[in-house]
């Protein structure tokens, strides 16, 4: 489903070249006409756009799947943001995915569908994967119920993550086991993956549901991000300075309803809460009206460095960064 | 208002990446340029008004020199002056104005207004 009936066209010719024309393909311009194709109960696959005319992506994701429980749904999107690919997967899509530049990018993604609708399709070649991450992996994996054994390489074989049907029974990285080889398998940048056929491990280390353990390693990610950023050492796409490097004097991260995660150093929580709060609050109403795209984050330069918030929908952030002395 | 301030803030749009660019003066009168389809100066004068608005608990907790709103597809920055002054530039990511936006809140910083 998506409002531009080229890409749409375009798309359903690929998937139907893709396919050896196996493929029967529905396409809607907008929610109504998506939600009736649905009714019918013959679409087992449903490729949203991001942004679907008529309705809100989450609101529609759970529509379809009170329409129909076992519906796949993938979510794509032109410039998939952490947010986009969160709020989705949370509502139930199944993917989340950048929409393909490229014949590569199309293929990469047409297998992708495959796995996760349960089609067999032949995955050789690991460069098909791309946009596809190990998150999404696991979690198609988990979901489909299947065993398998992921296999993390950067240069060489890193670890491996052991899934039987659909249950995250074991992780290895090294000389780390268990939940903190998972996560730290998780958290490794710039590596590849390979999907091999399941093996019994040589011990069982896990026993958390694999919805917790994904969820585990986003928050990870997230808080060492933000601390990175915060410090100065990476930037964001919407990174707004270009200061040198400071040391966070102050953390506090929330949910999205306002539950404390993680403070250091907060001496006041409650009024930074109370502040990200009031942003979130007044930005939702005056944003829309810039045509900006979301609110990445508020930085304000101080005297002595910097604050940072971030009013998102399922995390407020707050964290002080203090400028790093030149002769410290 | 100095002329040196008159010409520099109308030499703001020629900046490339500049969406907007307002002003609050001290007597509390607005002005602005921006693009007429997508800022026009009535939309310029509603937006600097209520993020003044929004800047004023900001100010009070944090004396903050500038703060900056990154959206996805721009950055707004404001620049408080201890004359009363409140300057809005709207710049578009990874452009020549948005990698000096640091120097232009400096130079308003720097402009005497009387």
């Amino acid at each position: 489903m998506d409002a531009d009936r080229d890409y749409l066209a375009a798309v359903g010719d690929a998937f139907l070249w893709l396919s050896e024309n196996t493929w029967q393909i529905h396409t809607a311009t907008g929610a109504t006409p998506a939600l009736a194709a649905v009714e019918t109960g013959k679409i087992q696959l449903a490729i949203l756009d991001v942004q679907p005319a008529g309705s809100d992506v989450v609101e529609l994701i759970n529509q379809l799947l009170q329409q129909q429980p076992k519906l796949k749904v993938v979510v794509m999107a032109g410039t998939a943001t952490e947010e986009k690919r969160a709020t989705s997967l949370a509502a139930g899509a199944g993917l989340f995915l950048e929409k393909p530049m490229s014949p590569e990018g199309m293929k990469a993604i047409f297998q992708s569908l495959c796995e996760l609708a349960g089609w067999a399709v032949p995955l050789t070649n690991p460069a098909a994967r791309r946009g596809v991450t190990i998150t999404d992996l696991i979690h198609i994996e988990c979901q489909a119920r299947n065993s398998s054994v992921l296999e993390i390489f950067r240069e060489h074989s890193l670890g491996r993550i052991y899934i039987e049907e659909g249950q995250i029974i074991h992780a290895i990285c090294g000389e780390l086991s268990g939940e903190v080889a998972f996560q730290k398998l998780l958290g490794i940048a710039g590596g590849t993956f390979e999907l091999r056929d399941f093996e019994l491990p040589p011990e069982r280390t896990l026993n958390r549901t694999w919805e917790y353990l994904l969820g585990e390693a986003t928050r990870q990610r997230e808080l060492s991000e933000f601390r990175a950023r915060a410090s100065g050492m990476v930037s964001g796409s919407a990174a707004v300075s270009t200061e040198p490097a400071g040391q966070a004097s102050e953390l506090l991260i929330c949910s999205g309803t306002g539950e404390m995660l993680y403070q250091w150093q907060c001496a006041d929580a409650a009024a930074r809460l109370g502040l990200l709060q009031k942003i979130a609050q007044r930005a939702e109403t005056l944003i829309p009206e810039l045509q900006l795209g979301k609110l990445d984050r508020l930085e304000l330069q101080l005297a002595d460095g910097r604050a940072i918030l971030q009013p998102r929908a399922d995390r407020l952030v707050f964290a002080r960064v203090a400028d790093r002395a030149v002769n410290a | 208002m100095k002329t040196d301030f008159k010409t520099w803030f109308a030499s703001l749009p020629a900046v490339p990446g500049v969406i907007a660019c307002g002003v609050r003066q001290a007597n509390g009168k607005w002005g602005g340029f921006g693009d007429e389809k997508k800022f026009p100066a009535e939309k310029i004068e509603k937006v600097l008004k209520q993020f003044a608005e929004l800047h004023e608990p900001l100010a009070a907790d944090f004396y903050p020199r500038w703060t900056t709103w990154a959206f996805e597809y721009g950055q707004l920055r404001f620049v408080p002056r201890p004359d009363k002054w409140l300057l809005m530039l709207l710049v578009s990511p990874e452009t020549e104005a948005a990698q000096n936006l640091d120097q232009l809140s400096e130079k308003f910083l720097a402009l005497s207004a009387k």
